[in-house]
């Protein structure tokens, strides 16, 4: 079990978390998900004990990790952003020495054996650290997380840098783990979060902004519905129309190509408006090309909660290009 | 304390799994050559000429004394280079984060990463032994000068290597750890030279200050506890600041 209250840490003036709070229960997966610069790394390292915070309280276990930091440490595997290898180490020797740091006394090889078999790194077991690739080096990193076989798992960006077959075991990896391991990940890829996660924390310049189920989470943002509409005609004539019909909050223009026009439209809740839009369409003597509600996805949700108005394009681009 | 082995370990681990221990033994042995054989072929010379009028030789006095004093300057050279990695390549590589979210205290990583940095030292000066075991073999000097000679230097190595560590701690950069360490090093080693131009008391201050007065009668055979009070309360001083800086470090951020 992870509890956080009230958590805020300053860098001289800079506030990096401001006062934030959430709670893992025990074989919980907390998905903590913002961008970068949010604050989720240095939550992180407080709740691993890495760095105090500035007010408020973290408990992992049931241990408060600054006044008992070695309890606390016992039961947490952490798996930082970059994987804290020696590269004049074999993964072999590097998971021993941090076997021993960890407080491992007892079959301190088959530990090693098991945690190497489970993340996939046994067989560069005498492979130095430093000549991995990224993505075995980020399951060193994982195996070392877990060779005490903490009750708490920190996971600071687990999948990142790994290829698209790596990231799906992995993600199967930390499901599994959830059962016997109460698990905080952070990342800013989305699908990982609704894919891996019971629990959401959506932070942003170090302010939590949301915290719920990923389903919850688009069902509440479900306010308005929103439809996507693409029409072969004069854009300004179609906008016009749409804006006419009762129900519509607001219509604008996604994109154009030659005569065909993309629209958004949200509406008002509760009705289905998708009816009228096609009437409206036809009576405009304009071909209707494609007609279809738009579910919110947890994407837009993030941005949403995390950008301002005049932010959104841009992101918007990012995220094209993150998604190709 | 099985956490300091397993940090002992790792240090070890690090300087003979790469070039570091093997380069600097190997210079050192060189250099260390270089000073023994100089005073020997000298005290030789000096010993034939006795033959013809005899007076008072000391191969302790004259030969190892001098020859382990002389040694001490190469730790002044090596030992920036040693303990700039101590914090700064933990630093840089994001290891640091490991050690500090391990359940482990801090004075146990500082402690591990000292006696480390020792057992390289006394690695190197192990091998000097068989310099000394040369002029056992051809001649009978005293082995307990020899003995507290060595004492001295490790002393002494505990004392840099204690600083350097600490000023290892406060910076990322390793160039900046090694340039800073010199430089202070360097200082210790000469702020006696201005003793003479002031007044008694801040001479004695100065001279005590001075990591390489403290020497002398170690060369010479003596065990004088204030020496050894002096040199451990300095490393004492070096692991606390280490201590004292990688914690502040902490709330720093």
């Amino acid at each position: 079990m992870i509890e956080v209250q009230h958590l805020s840490k300053k860098y001289g003036p800079f506030t990096a978390v401001d006062d934030v709070s959430f709670r893992a229960e025990s074989g919980e997966i907390l998905g903590f998900l913002g961008p970068n610069g949010a604050g989720k790394t240095t939550t992180m390292r407080i709740i691993t004990g890495y760095m105090p915070a500035t007010q408020g309280k973290a408990t992992v276990a049931g241990f408060d990790v600054f006044d008992q930091p070695l309890e606390a440490k016992r039961r947490t595997g952490y798996l930082p952003e970059t994987p804290p290898l020696y590269p004049d180490m074999t993964v072999k020797e590097y998971l021993r020495f941090v076997a021993k740091i960890k407080g491992v006394r007892a079959k301190l090889d088959d530990r090693v054996n098991a945690v190497m078999k489970k993340t996939w790194v046994a067989d560069v077991a005498n492979r130095h650290c430093g000549r991995l690739s990224k993505g075995y080096k980020q399951r060193v990193g994982l195996a070392q997380a877990l060779i005490h076989e903490p009750e708490v798992l920190v996971l600071d960006e687990p999948t990142a840098g790994l290829d698209p077959k790596q990231i799906i075991e992995t993600r199967q990896l930390i499901r599994e783990l959830a059962g016997s391991h109460t698990i905080v990940l952070s990342t800013h890829i989305l699908p990982e979060v609704s894919q891996t996660c019971q629990k959401v924390v959506i932070i942003n310049k170090g302010k939590i902004v949301a915290t719920d189920t990923p389903d919850a989470l688009t069902q509440r943002f479900h306010g308005t519905v929103m439809m996507f509409v693409q029409v072969d005609g004069p854009a300004d004539d179609v906008l016009r129309t749409l804006h006419s019909i009762p129900g519509v909050v607001r219509a604008s223009v996604k994109e154009t190509r030659g005569n065909v026009t993309n629209f958004d439209i949200d509406t008002q809740p509760d009705v289905d408006l998708r009816r009228e839009v096609a009437a409206a369409v036809v009576r405009g003597g304009w071909g209707l090309l494609e007609l279809r509600p738009v579910r919110m996805s947890l994407e837009d949700i993030f941005l949403s909660l995390t950008t301002t108005e005049t932010e959104t394009e841009d992101l918007e681009a990012e995220k094209v290009v993150a998604d190709a | 304390m099985r956490n300091v082995i397993a940090i002992t370990q790792r240090e070890l681990n690090a300087y003979f799994r790469s070039p570091i221990a093997y380069v600097m033994i190997g210079f050192f042995l060189i250099l260390f050559g270089y000073f023994y054989s100089v005073p020997l072929y000298f005290f030789v010379q000096q010993s034939a000429q006795m033959g013809q009028n005899p007076g008072p030789m000391n191969m302790n006095q004259q030969l190892i004394g001098p020859t382990l004093m002389n040694t001490t300057v190469i730790m002044l050279f090596f030992f920036p280079l040693v303990t700039m990695r101590t914090y700064s390549e933990e630093k840089r590589s994001g290891t640091i984060e490991l050690l500090l979210t391990s359940p482990i205290r801090d004075v146990e990583i500082i402690l591990g990463k000292f006696i480390g940095a020792l057992l390289l030292y006394i690695a190197m000066l192990a091998l000097t032994l068989i310099h000394i075991g040369i002029l056992f073999y051809f001649s009978d000097p005293e082995w307990k000068p020899i003995v507290t000679a060595y004492l001295g230097l490790i002393l002494m190595a505990g004392c840099f290597l204690a600083l350097g560590m600490f000023i290892s701690s406060l910076t990322k950069n390793q160039i900046v750890a090694a340039m800073a360490t010199f430089a202070v090093f360097l200082m210790l080693w000469v702020i006696s030279w201005i003793s003479s131009f002031t007044g008694p008391t801040t001479q004695a201050v100065l001279q005590y200050l001075s990591l390489t007065e403290h020497f002398d009668d170690f060369a010479k055979g003596i065990i004088d506890t204030k020496h050894v009070i002096y040199y451990l309360s300095f490393m004492a001083l070096g692991l606390f600041l280490t201590a004292k800086s990688v914690d502040s470090e902490r709330w720093r951020g």
